[in-house]
């Protein structure tokens, strides 16, 4: 798979305070790649300065394609109609008014609202059809889904997968961990402008990078347990939870102690940290 | 040149839909018109003379610096400029656009007061109509060339209100419009002709202007012009 952005050594300051310290990572054609981090991360920045709008102090970036983009805050003249907002871009980038799209994405129903009376469902699909109209190679899309309700989230979340699968690369930054979650192929979480984790989500959650929760209900007793996991927490006397890195190990180890003692198991949870829980870790632990 | 030609109507559409515009283009000069000719034709008949000038320079400068700046702001100073970057939509189109938009609007301004004013206050015809239109056109332009520079360096429409008022209020009482110049203390008049709106009245009520008095406007102009595009470039840039 080649790649279709090409971030390496990034640096950008703001007069003295320096954002993005040298990052580099790359996006591979195809793929869905979010950016995550908490705000001030440089998200944002980093997108700005491969979107062009934003001049950096040092590093390269390479594009191989072209660039379609949806702004975090993005705005248009309040009184110009959705229709005469698209067909402006649509001329000034010499592309034909593409009615299937404008069905698709739902802004026939509001084609002759004025931009100051959409929803903030509406702007972001208006914002995206602008965003497909030179048929990029690369979406760039900030925050996509925020402020949207759930209904507009799903509506935008399938339209994000249309564009995926149209062939079409797309690089995000999103808060939204249930989204990355669900969309992304690969993840960089950034912490002050470096690169804290860069790989898929289930790599982030997984059980060779996080902990996860072995949850037991057993029909008695079992404090047996504590002789081999002392940090387990004892819920009731029959029920244990018992983190740990080493899933497998300890899965054996617990079922093997029961078995021993003719205990029969009622119940039993394995839980992954979720993405929400190994990104705030990773915030904490730093780059 | 289509979408160029698109993005011109288009903003002289959304002229007519901003209340904003709508009230400094035409509104309130004109109901300024109607109110100030009424009472001055009354009060005093010689200024039947010089009704339609005076009058149509409070309407230009009016709308070019009340009016004109506020699209500009609007783009400029908020994510407008963002998404028209990243959009592929060149940001000069907005200070354009907005220019043939605002001239156009003055114009049929100028034209309701020169077609009024004779017919509703007696008013008198200029004497050479082409040589008025000639110098309508310039003093409009140069009016809405002050007016796109103080859109494009005031970064918000509460302190763009601010520094209109300071260009336009004293257009107004010091440029002659209101009452002869030489009513004036000496240093108010001085100060009057700083304003484009001075030299405007001066060459649109003499039968024979001197070059001179075109001068502070082509230099008005032309200073505009320069800091425009620096300015404009240095919008693109940030």
């Amino acid at each position: 798979m080649s790649t279709a952005v090409e971030v390496s050594k990034l640096v950008k300051k703001y007069g003295n305070n320096t954002v993005i310290p040298g990052l580099t990572f790359s996006v591979k054609q195809g793929e869905i790649f979010a950016l995550l981090g908490a705000n001030g991360a440089g998200k944002t920045t980093t997108l700005e300065c491969i979107e062009g709008i934003r001049t950096y102090n040092g590093g390269d970036i390479r594009v191989n394609g072209r660039l379609g983009v949806q702004l975090q805050s993005s705005s248009l003249i309040e009184n110009i109609t959705a229709m005469e907002a698209y067909k402006l871009f649509c001329l000034w980038n010499k592309a034909k008014v593409d009615k299937e799209i404008l069905q698709s994405f739902g802004i026939m129903e509001f084609r002759n609202k004025q931009y100051r009376m959409l929803s903030t469902g509406q702007k972001r699909r208006l914002h995206l059809a602008i965003a497909l109209i030179n048929d990029p190679d690369i979406v760039i899309l900030d925050e996509p889904t925020a402020g949207l309700d759930v209904e507009g989230r799903v509506s935008l979340h399938n339209e994000i997968r249309k564009i995926r699968d149209s062939g079409k690369t797309i690089l995000m930054a999103s808060h939204d961990m249930a989204e990355v979650e669900s969309l992304c192929d690969r993840i960089a979480i950034l912490k002050e402008g470096k690169l804290a984790f860069l790989g898929s989500a289930d790599e982030l959650t997984g059980q060779h990078f996080g902990e996860s929760r072995i949850t037991i209900h057993a029909r008695n007793p079992f404090p047996q347990v504590k002789l081999v996991y002392s940090k387990a927490d004892e819920l009731e006397k029959n029920h244990f939870t018992v983190t740990t890195t080493e899933l497998a190990d300890a899965l054996y180890e617990l079922l093997t102690l029961l078995k021993e003692m003719d205990n029969e198991v009622l119940d039993i949870k394995i839980e992954r940290a979720s993405l929400e829980e190994r990104f705030i870790e990773i915030a904490k632990e730093g780059a | 040149m289509k979408a160029f030609l698109y993005g011109v109507a288009l903003q002289w559409k959304l002229d007519l839909r901003n209340k904003g515009i709508l009230i400094t283009y035409y509104l309130v000069p004109l109901f300024f018109f109607l109110f100030v000719s009424t009472i001055f034709t009354s009060i005093n008949p010689t200024s039947k003379d010089t009704l339609i000038e005076s009058m149509t320079i409070f309407a230009i400068s009016m709308g070019a610096f009340l009016g004109t700046p506020i699209p500009l702001v609007e783009l400029y100073s908020g994510d407008i400029k963002k998404a028209y970057q990243v959009g592929g939509v060149p940001l000069w189109t907005g200070v354009i656009n907005n220019f043939i938009s605002a001239f156009i609007h003055l114009l049929i301004t100028s034209l309701i007061i020169y077609i009024i004013a004779p017919i509703g206050y007696d008013a008198k015809l200029p004497e050479y109509p082409f040589r008025y239109f000639l110098f309508l056109a310039f003093f409009i332009i140069t009016c809405i060339s002050v007016g796109t520079l103080l859109g494009l360096y005031v970064k918000s429409v509460t302190k763009l209100t601010m520094y209109s008022q300071i260009l336009f209020q004293p257009s107004l009482m010091l440029s002659g419009i209101m009452f002869p110049t030489d009513m004036l203390p000496k240093a108010l008049e001085y100060v009057g002709y700083a304003f484009p709106a001075t030299w405007g009245l001066k060459i649109f009520t003499s039968p024979n202007p001197k070059f001179l008095w075109f001068l502070p406007l082509i230099i008005c102009f032309v200073t505009a012009c320069i800091m425009g595009i620096y300015k404009l470039s240095r919008i693109t840039k940030e």
